[in-house]
């Protein structure tokens, strides 16, 4: 006996421990918090989504997939010349598509021979671009380099209002708020936003009010509009700048009004609205009126499916008003938890979605920006979700098919494992949901999001020069070999 | 020829197949996945060092040295190359407080402890707080020096205080220094609390090395019922809230409800005890099953009825630690001193500047800068013996101030500490007007009451000490600001986070329990055999497992 010997006893308890583990680990289960599926009820999540995740009930066998994918990558995509221009050839692996964006860069590029011109893009995301992230810098980044002032279409009410930086909202409880997201059939048509307003509040004030933020290019709110719908019965509203108030009738005449609040630039304001319960409100866009102009569309829980809902009389009303040159689906996050590979349905709804567009906004440019990189935890490790790559993998196949340009989001933040390396490294770029980029690291997303379009900005300016002298040098050759028109071209 | 296979089967199952490379893993120092006492990789090493210990139990130099070059080897794995600065740092102390020993004049040996403490500071500041200062620097005169690229060597302010604590016991002549550098070094680098305290103090511990190495029945009771406690705290409860729920909330608190900002706040509130206090526990239990008892940590902090009786219950091996040697160095509640004011002064004069600056957007600031100084004020103002009190909040409030700094470098951890340092102010003049009867116990209400407030203050200060910077501070506080009743919304949160809420609801309960409670789960463990304990112990290691989230986060008091 004696206590000296209990150190050995010590070191047997330890040591017998360890063999008890590997018998539990034998029989017990692998995880304890297993993660449980959530009430969709509960969850912010588009209801098409739902149905289209419910109806997918084959997987496709993997083989087959890998097989046709590596066929895929090796695929060469050989463009036919729009307008004189053809970019070169290149691979599915390495999809970007500037082909299909020339009608933007032809737009950009008259406005960098004309100031005046005006640009407008619209980007459709989901929380990823919430309160602005992401897309503030996408609109800075072009605004510094082509002109323009305002942050563009702001929504009344949203989920990330307070948490929005680039323009400042506050809004009464009591609006009806009606979103693409979960309401199939609105009372009244969903506007470019994707949502519908009603002040149909009849004992309380409904308002809203808006302050320009501090982000540079939005430091004011620039020719602040009003768009509302269509209804049957007139309503009016206040808007309060300073200590003054101004009231105007609202005249739902058209599928889509405006009304103007100002002239010129403000700080803020505020909208009271009376007796304007049947009267759809959309929001309120705020822009100078020359430069680029980037509207943030953005919805948490949204996988892209409800595009396909809008209706398109509409949204050519308001593209005769905002007229759009390039119109970007930013999405993929929510549709990564499904414990499905195959998106062959995801594929086809968004193709849907992007045909929705291309005929509510004709001739505009589309952008499919692909998932960015997301980590689950396989064993003890974070790593890149399986679903990750078969979506990215998607989305490049809707964005071929639709002919529309693709920004591969996932390859561009660094591929493989780099949710984890953004979330870990010092200081962070991303959250630790592994998903959500943090103010950080969405404005290099943004960066990267931006250089790949100027790329093709400023391939397509070279091409362009080439068309030009070369059918300058054609057309010439046919009448005067000198060269003393070479000046004039340009014009 | 079948069995070897099957078993060597069996192993790579079970274990994974071992490579070179994996081998070298074990023992290369690599950044991210640091050496914590809750890893597979600790258990396997300890295992071995355990065993060979056990048989140099009997000797003395023999075993300093293998303890020590473990101890080496330990912070090696969690600080690369910087295992050297312990070392070099160790050797200048011991050197130090050997010249502090033999000098006999007093002015010499105060010169000798001022360098001394220089220059264990200084090694803290330049490699903590060098950036910080740096950035405070460029805001203030809109500077832009350089940030420096400085590595934050793990436990560095542990290790210092440590240094430190033995000299200036030397100095009062309260211990005699070790008989050599080894006896020494072993103190110092101690694995078991190297990187996360408690903060052992020489005093308590150079007397245990000179004992017989012992080891009772009871001590490896006492040891396996910590470890026990401590990974479910560290591992399962903290761990996975953090990951699962605390940390998203704070990276961006606009981004989620009143309820999750609240429920966040409270969550955070039991994820660093668990960590903390589970980490201290463990290194506490560890420290044991080797023979070597450290004081407690904690002692159940949120069951405290005052925000004096928190401190008291709060990390107490550093509660005590600045308390002897940075509150009574200042003078205490006898005598004011320059340090003693400046800090205090510098701190208001700070808050009222940032009032004014704000004073065009809003009031509020200049109105919450007024006020503090107003309740400072008053806090010796209102007491009977006016002056005493004066120096002893001032006192109290420069402790609170650099306590909080210690934590970290950011302002966010000065107003972690002014808070606290002013409650305390106000509980004290507070105590003096309403003095509590002393033979009559307070009755359950009140005490509930007391106890409840109390936690909630302490919640609140943890909002600032957790948020990245101010702003997402005050964007937290503001948030659970606009919380309305929402019972429906609450529900669905609650079940959205079930797992989340369920720990934290355990960890609370568990929290909460009365002693007897467990005191008598206690007994129940100590009288159970050997194998017993030992399948109790397994089963621990597999929730550890079971619950890991993406490897083990790092320890959040490691580099304070």
């Amino acid at each position: 006996m004696g206590t000296k010997s209990y150190f050995f006893k010590s070191f047997a308890i330890v040591a017998l421990a360890l063999v008890a583990f590997i018998g539990f680990k034998q029989i017990l289960p692998d995880k304890i918090f297993s993660e449980s599926k959530l009430d969709s009820k509960n969850v912010l999540i588009d209801s098409l989504l739902l149905e289209s995740v419910a109806e997918d009930s084959l997987a496709l066998d993997n083989d087959s997939i890998s097989e046709e994918d590596r066929k895929l990558n090796r695929q060469k995509i050989v463009y036919d010349e729009t307008g004189g221009i053809e970019f070169p050839s290149e691979t599915f692996e390495n999809y970007k598509g500037y082909q299909y964006l020339i009608h933007f860069y032809e737009k950009l590029y008259q406005l960098e021979k004309n100031p005046q011109a005006k640009v407008r893009i619209a980007y459709y995301g989901d929380s990823m671009t919430d309160g602005d992230l992401i897309v503030q810098d996408v609109r800075a980044n072009y605004q510094e380099r082509f002109g323009g002032n305002g942050v563009g279409f702001v929504s009344i009410t949203s989920e990330s209002a307070a948490s929005r930086g680039s323009v400042k909202s506050k809004y009464s409880k009591n609006w009806k708020a009606q979103s693409y997201l979960n309401v199939k059939k609105p009372t009244s048509p969903f506007g470019v936003n994707g949502h519908v307003f009603f002040a149909n509040d009849h004992s309380n004030p409904t308002w809203v009010q808006y302050e320009a933020g501090l982000n540079k290019y939005s430091t004011s709110l620039d020719n602040a509009t009003l768009f509302y719908g269509k209804s049957s019965k007139k309503g009016s509203v206040n808007f309060i700048i300073g200590k003054d108030t101004l009231k105007k009738s609202l005249l739902p005449n058209n599928l889509v009004n405006t009304l103007k609040v100002s002239s010129g630039s403000i700080k803020s304001f505020k909208a009271n609205f009376i007796h304007a319960d049947s009267i759809p409100i959309f929001g309120f866009n705020f822009d100078n009126g020359v430069g680029v102009h980037v509207d943030n569309f953005s919805q948490r829980g949204n996988s892209g499916l409800p595009i396909s809902i809008f209706d398109a009389n509409v949204m050519q009303a308001f593209n005769a008003n905002l007229k759009y040159d390039l119109v970007i689906l930013h999405y993929g996050t929510n549709v990564l938890n499904y414990g499905t590979k195959n998106y062959s349905w995801y594929e086809k709804g968004m193709t849907k979605a992007v045909n929705k567009i291309k005929e509510s906004f004709p001739g505009v440019s589309i952008l499919i920006v692909s998932t960015a990189d997301k980590s689950t935890k396989y064993d003890l490790e974070m790593k890149t979700d399986s679903a990750v790559v078969p979506l990215m993998k998607a989305q490049k196949k809707y964005a071929l098919e639709t002919e529309s340009g693709f920004v591969n989001l996932y390859t561009l933040m660094g591929g493989d494992g780099s949710m984890v390396k953004w979330v870990d490294e010092a200081p962070a770029k991303a959250n630790k949901d592994y998903t959500h980029f943090n103010q950080r690291g969405a404005k290099a997303i943004g960066k990267l999001l931006y250089d790949q379009l100027n790329k093709g900005y400023e391939e397509y300016k070279i091409l362009r020069e080439k068309r030009d002298s070369g059918s300058k040098q054609g057309t010439v050759r046919k009448s005067r070999p000198d060269s003393v028109s070479v000046k004039s071209d340009s014009l | 020829m079948t069995t070897i296979e099957s078993i060597n089967n069996w192993f790579i199952e079970n274990f994974g197949a071992i490579t070179m490379e994996k081998v070298e893993s074990w023992f290369v120092y690599n950044p991210d996945e640091k050496l914590l006492f809750n890893t597979g990789l600790f258990l396997g090493l300890f295992l071995v060092f355990y065993f060979v210990y056990g048989f140099l139990r009997k000797t003395f130099y023999l075993r300093l040295t293998y303890v020590i070059l473990f101890s080496l080897f330990f912070y090696y794995k969690s600080s690369g190359i910087y295992f050297l600065l312990l070392l070099l740092s160790s050797v200048v102390d011991y050197g130090l407080s050997q010249i502090i020993y033999k000098e006999s004049k007093d002015n010499v040996k105060k010169i000798y402890l001022v360098i001394s403490v220089i220059l264990n500071l200084g090694l803290l500041g330049y490699f903590k707080y060098m950036n910080f200062m740096i950035g405070t620097y460029n805001d203030m005169f809109n500077g832009n020096l350089k940030f420096h690229d400085i590595f934050l060597p793990v436990g560095i302010s542990f290790y210092t205080f440590q240094s430190m604590s033995y000299i200036i016991e030397i100095y009062r002549e309260e211990i005699k220094p070790t008989k050599n550098y080894i006896e020494y070094l072993f103190f110092v680098s101690f694995f078991p609390q190297l990187v996360a305290g408690p903060i052992v103090r020489a005093k308590d511990f150079l007397p245990q090395i000179y004992q017989k190495l012992n080891l009772t029945r009871e001590d490896v009771n006492n040891a396996l019922f910590l470890i026990i406690g401590g990974l479910i705290k560290k591992t399962v409860i903290s761990n996975y809230i953090s990951v699962n729920f605390v940390d998203r909330v704070f990276d961006t608190p606009l981004s989620y409800t009143s309820f999750e900002n609240l429920m966040a706040s409270y969550g955070y509130a039991i994820q660093i005890y668990c960590d903390f206090s589970g980490y201290s526990d463990m290194a506490i239990g560890i420290a044991l099953l080797l023979g070597f008892k450290l004081p407690a940590n904690f002692r159940t902090p949120y069951k405290s009825t005052s925000i004096t009786d928190f401190w008291r219950r709060w990390h107490i091996s550093l509660s005590t630690w600045l308390k002897d040697f940075l509150y009574i160095s200042i003078g205490g509640n006898r005598s004011g001193s320059f340090a003693g004011y400046l800090f205090p002064s510098l701190f208001f004069f700070g808050l009222l500047l940032w009032g004014i600056s704000n004073y065009n957007e809003s009031v509020i600031p200049l109105l919450v800068a007024g006020i503090s100084i107003l309740i400072f004020c008053l806090s010796f103002l209102l007491s009977s013996k006016r002056k005493q009190t004066l120096v002893t909040n001032f006192n109290l409030f420069t402790t609170m101030l650099l306590g909080g700094l210690w934590h970290g470098a950011g302002a966010q951890f000065i107003v972690w500490g002014a808070l606290h340092g002013l409650a305390l102010a106000v509980h004290k003049i507070f105590m003096e007007l309403f003095p509590s009867k002393k033979d009559q116990k307070p009755n359950f209400l009140w005490r509930f009451f007391s106890i409840v407030i109390t936690f909630h203050f302490v919640v609140f200060c943890w909002i600032f000490f957790r948020a990245r910077d101010f702003e997402t501070a005050l964007q937290v506080i503001n948030t659970i600001g606009q919380l309305t009743f929402e019972p429906e919304l609450w529900k669905t949160i609650v079940i959205g986070y079930k797992n989340v809420f369920g720990l934290m609801l355990f960890g609370y309960v568990w929290h909460f329990l009365p002693e007897t409670v467990t005191n008598g789960m206690k007994s129940v463990f100590d009288k159970t055999p050997i194998l017993v304990k030992a399948i109790i112990l397994g089963f621990v290691y597999w929730i550890v497992y079971a619950t890991a989230v993406a490897g083990s986060q790092p320890f959040i008091y490691f580099q304070f």
